[in-house]
């Protein structure tokens, strides 16, 4: 089952009134949803921690949830934010297991509107900084290969990549 | 798994909770506008002109050009603890530019000249800022806890956004004291205390507001 906005919103309603069934429904729909709204855009071994901030902050958060407003562009923002968080941490990892990881299926642009898409995100900022996120804080790629790659210098690298993280948390909410 | 995630006990703790609502923290931040005039007022005594019923038309300005850099403003960062992707709110620019005007027009008088009310009532200049600085200061309490509560997406454009709602508040509430009609005065101390409140609040709400 692929969760959609309106049985979402119906789910989250019911939770904050407090309905645990609701609401144990609500929390499995919204981690697969988000399992695949960040697919491919952190390191695989990442995802499942990155859905359990995610399921956290929405749990401790979800009196800033307006009911009348739609649940998933809020789930989105929330998700955005942990995102980021989560890019300033360093890590590497091996940046063959992102090719090889589930491309099967489904992107999650046919689940969720590409206007609240962590690519919607990168695309706000300036290609030089998301190229260089996208390889060191996403591939996993060192600061010399994405150099290397990207054909900026490694100073450049680092200094957009700074750059680029501090501007994509200025723009969560956009889209 | 990660270290202490448990859904089971996440939806065992789940209890009833009432929706952060704008209103009730607008209503908050208003009422503490009001107690800090009240208080100005009480200590240092209310305008002559607005107390004879005729204000003079540099102090309807005044108030206005701040009532609406603090409304916009506090109205931006409040909307804050709600996130949402593509909720627009970009109100606040608006409210900026148009405050704004003042310490423009002010730095352009004073290149002709016109700097002797400024630069004569420096001590009720600095008066002007501490007070407003105190009064945004009182202001700026309900909006964190509101920000504290929600879960605001962009601490650091929250906390320059507070602090300039406060400051702008903080100042109308002194305006009602505040003799001066002169916009070189105006344009430099009531853009000081702004200023110092947006500063305060980038470099003091983040840290009370990250989550």
């Amino acid at each position: 089952m692929i969760a959609n906005e309106e049985g979402l919103r119906r789910l989250m309603r019911l939770s904050l009134t407090g309905d645990k069934q609701a609401y144990a429904v609500l929390l499995e729909q919204a981690g697969k949803w988000l399992a695949r709204y960040f697919r491919q855009k952190i390191a695989p071994d990442a995802v499942d921690d990155l859905v359990q901030d995610t399921l956290i902050s929405l749990h401790r958060k979800r009196s800033s949830y307006d009911p009348a407003r739609p649940f998933l562009p809020w789930l989105a923002a929330i998700a955005r934010y942990r995102w980021i968080d989560r890019l300033r941490q360093t890590y590497r990892h091996e940046a063959q297991m992102l090719e090889d990881y589930d491309k099967a299926e489904d992107s999650h642009e046919e689940v969720v509107g590409a206007r609240i898409s962590i690519d919607r995100l990168l695309d706000l900022i300036p290609q030089s900084q998301a190229e260089v996120i996208r390889c060191v804080k996403i591939e996993g790629l060192s600061i010399d290969e994405a150099s290397i790659r990207t054909g900026q210098s490694e100073s450049l690298v680092k200094v957009n990549i700074h750059r680029g993280l501090k501007k994509l948390s200025t723009l969560v909410e956009s889209e | 798994m990660k270290q202490g995630f448990d859904l089971d006990a996440m939806v065992a703790e789940l209890e009833p909770v009432k929706p952060l609502r704008i209103t009730h923290a607008i209503w908050a931040v208003f009422a503490v506008v009001a107690l800090a005039a009240t208080l100005i007022v009480l200590s240092k005594g209310m305008r002559p002109d607005v107390m004879l019923g005729d204000p003079d038309p540099m102090f309807l300005l005044r108030g206005g050009l701040l009532l609406l850099l603090g409304g916009g403003c506090g109205w931006a960062a409040l909307s804050m603890a709600s996130p949402s992707v593509g909720k627009q709110g970009q109100s606040w620019k608006m409210a900026i530019a148009a405050a704004a005007l003042v310490p423009f027009a002010a730095l352009i008088v004073a290149m002709t000249g016109h700097v002797d009310v400024a630069m004569a009532n420096m001590r009720f200049g600095l008066d002007c800022m501490v007070f407003s600085a105190l009064g945004g200061l009182a202001t700026a309490v309900p909006m964190v806890l509101q920000l504290r509560r929600g879960a605001p997406t962009s601490p650091e454009r929250a906390g320059w956004l507070t602090g300039v709602a406060s400051g702008g508040l903080g100042a109308f509430a002194y305006g009602l004291h505040c003799p001066f009609n002169d916009v070189v005065y105006i344009g430099l101390w009531y853009s000081l205390a702004v200023g110092v409140c947006a500063v305060a609040g980038r470099l003091v709400v983040p840290r009370l507001i990250r989550w």
